[in-house]
């Protein structure tokens, strides 16, 4: 495997703020991995999504420092558009990502393949199968403005997901949504990493990171504290120290003088042992 | 405060009836949470707690007075809402003129605005944000703006809308602050939340809303003890309580603590 991502001592302040929002961050992202940042409020987690579209520096303005290569590509020498057929990003408000201008549903999700030229047989097409899988194919004529939050969470996934892009950035994209919603948002990730797509996701749900991440990186005040495989991330002792907890399952494996568990499963099969 | 619906329905078109039914009395000052998935209906119901939303059929009577004989913006000096979108709630140039514009509205005196205003910036952690533009504040702050805004009309009654939405470890910590510190005051808390962990650790009374009916009312413990129908109604508990249930414990647990106490108790009743 490759790195398709390659951050290298990327540093950024936005424009008329004191402090750096992200400071001499390094690290890649192998090609068809499932890569977590995780960190406390304005740690810089979205600040690194942004940058890694292209969003920084081509729509947020400031002093950059550092690179960023996608797929090969200087994000900085490169357009939004031209990215947007590697990369595609989910944004945390599902309100910011809407375009504000399609009258439907079905023409939000067209919306990014109207823009890339996309023949419409293929479009309707496209539509339709992101519509059902989504499970928004009941709402395709309604306007994207009166859906509920999670409605509008879901158009804003598959709006991202329709480029088919090859790496899927998911900042905290299942916040408006039910456990069970976003579990079936997390299935279909899922089943696209397995596919091969790269995804970074940035989440605050611990247990959620543990179960789908192959790599972890804590993000504490702009800088990388720590990076790794989940279970040496989370069982660091250090780690609270960054305002991040690790999933419940650490603690309670911990106090039980069990050895460290960091997923559902195999926390019960060893409490179990305990009580046989 | 008492908070009582009779038979509450509200149908968004004929075809469509989002609350279907709902009796339920809310009073004192127990912060009560609600839950349920996505479109069971929560918005809909606490929205007609101040008279967002009117009832279809059936009543809402806020302290013996039907909803129906004030407006909204009266019904707002008793029962603040924190909407669950800030974008929805907010549109002043800044947090300070935020937090001034519900109690001018109302009448409050000066100093006494002057007053709230500081302290409800310290309770919200905005002290240093007060002359900032609300869009300028990260999302986490814009809730927290949001809820400074309702909590200083000093309302008997705030109704939280998804609080939890986005928030860390800190902005959890800094909810549950605001939550002890009105339920101090006398105030009635009720928040809709998704993150069972925040509902398990800070509401003693649970709601649960399924299909635009109250599935369950009850205590923390006695909610989340019904295992079947808590997953008919596609709740997930929280992971300690998933471990205990998972791993055969009778008792229902949400802390490390409290399943250490479980899982000694039951080692000894079997030794």
């Amino acid at each position: 495997m490759s790195a398709i991502v390659h951050v290298e001592d990327f540093s950024f302040k936005y424009r008329d703020t004191k402090r750096r929002a992200v400071k001499h961050v390094s690290f890649d992202v192998e090609e068809g991995s499932c890569f977590a940042i995780i960190g406390a409020n304005g740690s810089g987690k979205s600040t690194l999504c942004n940058a890694l579209v292209g969003l920084i520096p081509h729509y947020f303005v400031g002093a950059r420092a550092g690179r960023i290569l996608i797929d090969g590509v200087d994000v900085a020498e490169s357009t939004i558009a031209e990215l947007s057929n590697t990369i595609g990003l989910v944004f945390q408000n599902p309100f910011n990502q809407l375009s504000y201008t399609a009258g439907t549903v079905a023409e939000e999700l067209a919306y990014g393949l109207g823009n890339h030229g996309v023949a419409r047989e293929l479009m309707i097409e496209r539509v339709e199968a992101v519509a059902k899988l989504m499970r928004i194919d009941h709402i395709l004529d309604k306007n994207p403005l009166e859906l509920s939050g999670g409605q509008v969470q879901r158009v804003a996934f598959g709006s991202t997901f329709i480029m088919e892009p090859r790496v899927l950035v998911l900042d905290e994209c299942t916040t408006q949504l039910d456990p069970l919603g976003a579990s079936e948002i997390f299935d279909i990730v899922k089943q696209l990493n397995a596919d091969g797509v790269t995804v970074i996701m940035v989440d605050h749900d611990m247990e959620r990171v543990a179960q789908y991440a192959d790599t972890v990186m804590v993000l504490d005040r702009g800088s990388v504290a720590a990076i790794g495989a989940p279970y040496e991330v989370f069982a660091d002792p250090e780690l609270e120290s960054h305002g991040v907890q690790p999933p419940d399952y650490v603690p309670l494996t911990r106090a039980l003088g069990l050895p460290i568990e960091i997923r559902e499963e195999p926390t019960i099969a060893a409490v179990k042992e305990v009580l046989a | 405060m008492r908070i009582e619906l009779k038979g509450l329905e509200h149908a968004y078109s004929k075809t469509d009836k989002a609350l279907d039914g709902v009796d339920l009395v809310l009073e004192g000052s127990e912060p009560v949470a609600i839950i349920g998935q996505n479109g069971a209906g929560k918005t809909t119901l606490v929205k007609h707690f101040n008279g967002i939303l009117r009832p279809t059929g059936g009543s809402v009577e806020i302290n013996g007075v039907d909803i129906n004989t004030r407006s909204t913006a009266e019904w707002s000096r008793e029962v603040g809402y924190v909407f669950q979108n800030p974008d929805d709630q907010l549109f002043l140039e800044s947090v300070r003129k935020e937090f001034e514009f519900g109690p001018r509205q109302i009448g409050m005196d000066a100093d006494t605005i002057a007053r709230r205003v500081n302290e409800v910036a310290e309770l919200t952690g905005l002290s240093k944000k007060l002359d900032v533009h609300p869009f300028d504040l990260t999302p986490t702050e814009k809730k927290f703006c949001t809820i400074g805004a309702v909590i200083m009309m000093d309302p008997a009654a705030v109704i939280f809308d998804e609080p939890t939405c986005g928030q860390d470890r800190s902005g959890n910590a800094r909810l549950k602050t605001i939550i002890e510190r009105l339920r101090g005051q006398g105030k009635l808390c009720i928040t809709i939340s998704h993150d069972m962990k925040f509902v398990t650790a800070n509401f003693s009374r649970v709601i649960v809303m399924c299909h635009g009916t109250v599935l369950l009312d009850g205590s923390v413990n006695e909610v989340f003890a019904q295992t079947d129908i808590l997953r008919r109604s596609f709740i997930t508990p929280p992971p300690i309580t998933r471990v205990a249930q998972g791993a055969g414990l009778k008792e229902t647990v949400f802390t490390v603590p409290a399943f250490i106490n479980a899982i000694t108790k039951e080692r000894n009743h079997h030794g």
